[in-house]
């Protein structure tokens, strides 16, 4: 009840009028919203639709707060349903009175119930209506959930109408269009309320089922009330959008995002791969690939080799080498190994299912807003207070907010406006393109001649420090050289921020790659090294094996005494190159987050507290001056997160705690980064608004997980694995597994089947097949894109026809008025009743607004007339207005003119 | 608290706020409630003190204009009859009250009065026009000095040449209804007073 009081003075309640779905968002994150008036928190819709639910929802509310009488609810209920087609704008209008005493039911008003399109019945109803609103007055009603026999035959007599209108739709005089909507709306009503003619139990399930969807509504309110409070960070995310922009708080989304799917991803691997063989497998200690080997020992719990992932770290479960090639571990029998082979894959297909998934999705997203562009800065003007706000922090958000939106539209509307010089620009940019293709060439070549050089310095042992790290040097400094160099000559192009920033994404991405590549080829080395070494040891180990027992026979002369076994620490083990793959990962990977982190640390944090702080002792406006705050670098973070990711995906089939390691770091980078981003950055200097999807992040994602997808399917279908470590150990392939349990464990027949299947008779066809499919699909999607522009003109040139003939009666207006006061038969005409709002009924698109029924029917009424005294179907609009000045006459409100 | 206002209240003042207004007894009562708690000097008048306490309008960059659509011209205290009389304007618009009463004068809370009202917010003078400097003010309250003044002037007369007409470089009532034509202002602007 307070709520409500508070409530009541804040004017203006339902906030900023006219803002879209993002814009909705924004509201959610004030508190007053959240608590105070649940349609504030709407969540995140296209506007239309979003309004048009708010409107349906606003009906059940009303309806709750006086349920007087079911009659009521069904009109709110029968608007509901029709709101759906957009074109309800005046059905309910036989509600009743409130609140007044009185014996029988309001007779009449129903009437006009859903048939507000109709302006021709519209006409001949009128008598009963004024019949109906006379009776209302002095006669309401209180009864509850029930209907009196008077509202019963008035339904009766309105399903018996619209039967009737039914039969004889097709001898009408009028539009297909119309008649098609007509009959749309007529049959939707007579198998809405037949049911409620029915004797008794009919009408009761009738009560019930309007109650049932009243409560639904509600619920559903309350469910997106809840869901929307259960994004996570939606309010420290909306707090950065609102200082910094749409296009810094695109990457905290993409970061969201990204830790929505590790985490995802966390859970299978830990799932199924990581706790099985904790809870199940053998202890550590028990076998060699779990035990730290006798020379290691000493040193493997030093915090130097810890850091390292070596010692405890390298024999733990982190680590492919750790986990044991029986087929089945523990009492349920979990076949280890296969789900090891499977989750490894599986990462894979999830995470390109919901990258491609996501990508769709928001293409999907992109179109809807098309139609707001007409009144941008009015709009922002007049509408973009949020005037339920009553927390001083929240109201500062809303300030920081508005005035980025207003800064981000400048900056669109100086794009808009820039006066070309084409050619200068075109030659421009293709110098630009052509010199960035020139410093990406020749970082490449570099790339290329150090690797080669390095293989050279590989075979030879006297090499200076220099020569030992260039490679690492080399592409460290093209890395922080490059960057600020592309961005210098993008300058040259002058591209909008936010096309600039996919350029410059585009470019760094392509640097990147080098980068990768190197890595890459340096691993490959390594792993084929560690291949040749481990046939040695195998050998060796045998050997070893061999001489230990016979040894122990000799030494006991006792041919028939079992030997103990080994000390596991004592087993000569191969180099294990998984478990070797896997630490490389890991490294990098913590290494990156100690970069980045101390980046931030020093780069942005340092520097503000240097700038903020020296500034009253320095001899130079510190601030304004040379170094001043950091920008937000929101193209290195999102290339910093792919390549992030992409190592993931790479490491996590070799060492499965990474996936760990990254949910971690995601987390903590979240919190991180917000903190640092609001606490010592500044905006950018042209604020730009992000495109609504980050398709091109996700197409970057999408690059780096199939360039990753690479190596690991690589080495899972050609390399032998580890003879002595790793799930896969005594195996020719990784993937014999699969086949393993094909013959072992699944009936036989399904081992034929698998055989047929992989015959490549069988496979040919069935990849051209989905060649065939994916083109046809294309040409669907194709003709859809194609049919979907065609609308989009129609629209737009609907609109504009609709703008035009308004601009042109009101231009005519002013002579029309001018001889209106000539005209001689202006007494005759009835004075015209004050404009209802249902301007927007002869718009398509039109919402359902709130009509009052009796100056609909009247207004309709004094038109007809007005148009049977003139011929003039133009001259009718202005002269049957009153010459007030702010209440322009709706052209097309005529039914005649239809 | 309903029967307090209601002992405080007599039935004929009721009956007259109904009718003006349009509000339901209930609602009168309840409204008169929050009147009489936010009327800290209990002489049975709002000052633009007891508004400013509010903190929704404290913040609100446009309070001021909002506590000034309370008071009539020249008059500093507003009884409860001028409360209502405002407040009127967001009341819900209810289908039913055409039938009750057509043949009166427009009610307070039709799509017109409720954009007349939001009008008026902007138009500091009372010209019935949004000039330009008017826009600029109301920008300076709403961005602060985030944006250099330069700016916001072409804020403002990219407002005034979207929606300008009829070329005299301000906003008539008429061309703002254009403006918010598309804007649902029947919901916007209304508070579902009591429930």
């Amino acid at each position: 009840m307070d709520d409500g009081d508070n409530k009541k003075k804040k004017t203006n309640g339902r906030g900023a009028p006219g803002k879209g779905g993002g814009r909705a968002r924004g509201r959610r994150t004030s508190p007053v919203s959240e608590d105070e008036d649940d349609e504030e928190d709407t969540p995140p819709r296209p506007r239309r639709a979003g309004e048009r639910r708010r409107a349906a929802r606003k009906e059940g509310d009303e309806d709750e707060d006086d349920n007087k009488a079911s009659k009521k609810k069904r009109g709110g209920a029968a608007n509901r349903r029709r709101g759906g087609d957009g074109e309800g704008g005046d059905g309910k209008k036989g509600r009743k009175g409130r609140g007044k005493k009185g014996g029988k039911g309001g007779k009449g008003e129903e009437k006009g119930d859903s048939t507000g399109k109709e302006k021709d019945k519209d006409e001949d109803k009128d008598k009963k209506k004024k019949k109906g609103s006379s009776s209302d007055s002095n006669s309401g009603s209180e009864e509850e959930d029930s209907m009196s026999e008077g509202e019963m035959a008035r339904l009766m007599e309105e399903v018996e109408e619209k039967k009737k209108l039914i039969a004889t739709m097709r001898n009408k005089p009028w539009r297909m269009k119309r008649r098609l909507v007509l009959l749309k709306d007529a049959q939707q009503f007579v198998d809405k309320f037949e049911g409620a003619l029915g004797k008794g139990k009919g009408r009761k399930w009738f009560a019930y089922k309007v109650m049932m969807t009243k409560k639904w509504i509600k619920f559903q309110r309350d469910f997106d009330n809840f869901k929307t409070s259960c994004i996570p960070w939606e309010r420290k995310i909306k707090e950065v959008e609102s200082h910094f922009g749409s296009s810094v708080a695109s990457y905290f989304i993409f970061l969201r995002w990204m830790y929505g799917m590790n985490l995802v991803l966390f859970g299978f691997t830990f799932g199924l791969v990581v706790i099985p063989e904790v809870l199940m497998g053998l202890p550590y200690g028990s076998i060699p690939r779990k035990t730290v080997p006798r020379p290691e020992q000493d040193t493997a719990q030093d915090y130097s080799v810890l850091m390292d992932f070596n010692g405890y770290c390298k024999y733990s479960v982190l680590f492919y080498g750790y986990y044991n090639d029986q087929r089945t571990i523990g009492l349920l029998k979990f076949r280890l190994p296969l789900s090891y082979l499977l989750v490894g894959i599986g990462n894979f297909g999830y995470s390109l299912m919901l990258v491609i998934r996501t990508m769709a999705k928001n293409a999907d997203v992109g179109g809807g807003d098309g139609d707001e562009s007409e009144f941008t800065f009015a709009w922002k003007m007049f509408t973009s207070w949020d005037y339920l706000i009553g927390n001083a922090e929240t109201a500062d958000n809303k300030y920081a907010s508005i005035t980025t939106s207003f800064k981000e539209s400048i900056v669109d509307e100086q794009e808009n406006q820039k006066d070309e010089n084409i050619h200068l620009r075109r030659f421009l940019r293709v110098l630009a393109n052509f010199m960035i293709t020139c410093s990406l060439g020749g970082s490449g070549y570099l790339i290329y001649f150090v690797v080669k050089r390095s293989q050279e310095f590989a075979n030879r042992d006297d090499l200076s420090w220099y020569e030992k790290n260039e490679l690492e040097i080399i592409m460290s400094l093209l890395g922080l050289v490059c960057p600020p160099l592309f961005e210098t000559i993008a300058e040259l192009e002058d591209y909008h921020p936010r096309i600039a920033l996919k350029w410059q994404l585009g470019r760094i991405f392509a640097l990147f790659l080098g980068n990768l590549y190197t890595f890459l080829f340096a691993l490959f080395d390594e792993v084929n090294s560690k291949l040749e070494e481990e046939q040695d040891i195998k050998n060796n180990s045998i050997w070893i094996m061999k001489e230990y027992y016979a040894n122990f026979s000799r030494l006991t002369n006792d041919t028939e005494a079992t030997p103990p076994p080994m000390n596991p620490a004592d087993v000569i083990r191969g180099p294990c190159w998984e478990t070797a793959v896997g630490i490389e990962f890991v490294k990098l990977t913590v290494s990156d987050i100690q970069v980045t982190y101390l980046t931030i640390l020093i780069g942005d944090f340092a520097r503000a507290m240097i700038v903020r702080f020296l500034n009253y002792c320095w001899c130079w406006d510190l601030e304004a001056g040379f170094p001043s705050y950091g920008e937000f670098d929101i193209s290195g973070n999102v290339l910093g997160l792919v390549f992030n990711q992409g190592m993931i995906w790479m490491g996590a089939f070799y060492a499965p705690g990474l996936v760990g390691i990254n949910v971690l770091r995601l987390l903590s980078s979240m919190y991180y980064q917000c903190w640092a981003v609001m606490a010592t950055n500044v905006p950018h200097e042209r604020v730009f608004k992000a495109s609504k999807s980050n398709n091109f992040y996700m197409g970057l994602l999408l690059l780096v997980l199939f360039l990753s997808l690479l190596p690991v399917v690589y080495t899972i279908m050609s390399l032998p694995p580890s003879f002595d470590c790793g799930p896969f150990s005594g195996r020719l392939k990784m993937f014999d597994v699969i086949m393993e349990t094909i013959d072992l464990d699944l009936p036989a027949f399904m081992g034929t089947l698998f055989s047929y299947a992989a015959n490549p008779g069988l496979i040919i066809p069935a990849v051209l097949l989905m060649v065939l499919a994916i083109y046809y699909l294309n040409a669907v999607s194709e003709a859809y894109k194609n049919s979907n522009n065609e609308l989009k003109k129609k629209m737009q040139l609907a609109r504009d026809e609709e703008k035009n003939r308004r601009n042109n009666t009101d231009s005519t207006n002013q002579v029309m008025k001018d001889l209106e006061d000539l005209l001689p038969n202006r007494s005759f005409i009835p004075p015209p009743p004050p404009p209802p709002p249902k301007a927007e009924k002869p718009q398509p698109e039109a919402k359902p607004t709130k009509t009052k029924p009796g100056s609909a029917a009247k207004g309709v009424k004094v038109q007809k007339d007005v148009a049977l005294a003139s011929p003039n179907p133009n001259a009718r609009g202005p002269v049957s207005q009153a010459p007030t000045p702010r209440a322009g006459p709706r052209p097309g409100r005529g039914a005649p003119a239809n | 608290m309903g029967s307090r206002a209601s002992t405080l209240l007599r039935e004929e003042e009721i009956e007259e706020i109904k009718k003006e207004t349009g509000f339901s007894h209930s609602q009168i009562t309840r409204l008169y409630s929050r009147f009489t708690s936010l009327d800290k000097g209990e002489n049975g008048t709002l000052s633009r003190e007891d508004f400013q306490r509010i903190p929704e309008l404290a913040i609100n960059p446009l309070g001021d204009r909002i506590i000034n659509a309370f008071f009539p011209e020249g008059e500093d205290q507003v009884n409860f009859r001028g409360f209502m009389r405002t407040l009127a304007h967001f009341r819900p618009i209810e289908d039913n009250e055409k039938n009750k009463n057509p043949p009166t004068s427009e009610p307070l809370n039709s799509r017109t009065n409720k954009l007349l009202f939001a009008f008026r917010l902007y138009d500091l003078d009372r010209d019935d026009k949004i000039s330009r400097d008017e826009l600029l003010q109301v920008l300076r309250m709403m961005v602060g000095v985030n944006i250099s003044d330069e700016q916001l002037g072409s804020i403002a007369d990219r407002t005034i040449q979207e929606a300008d007409t009829n070329g005299d470089n301000s906003i008539s009532f008429s061309e703002f209804i254009k403006v918010l034509e598309k804007v649902d202002v029947e919901q916007k602007m209304s508070i579902r007073f009591l429930h």
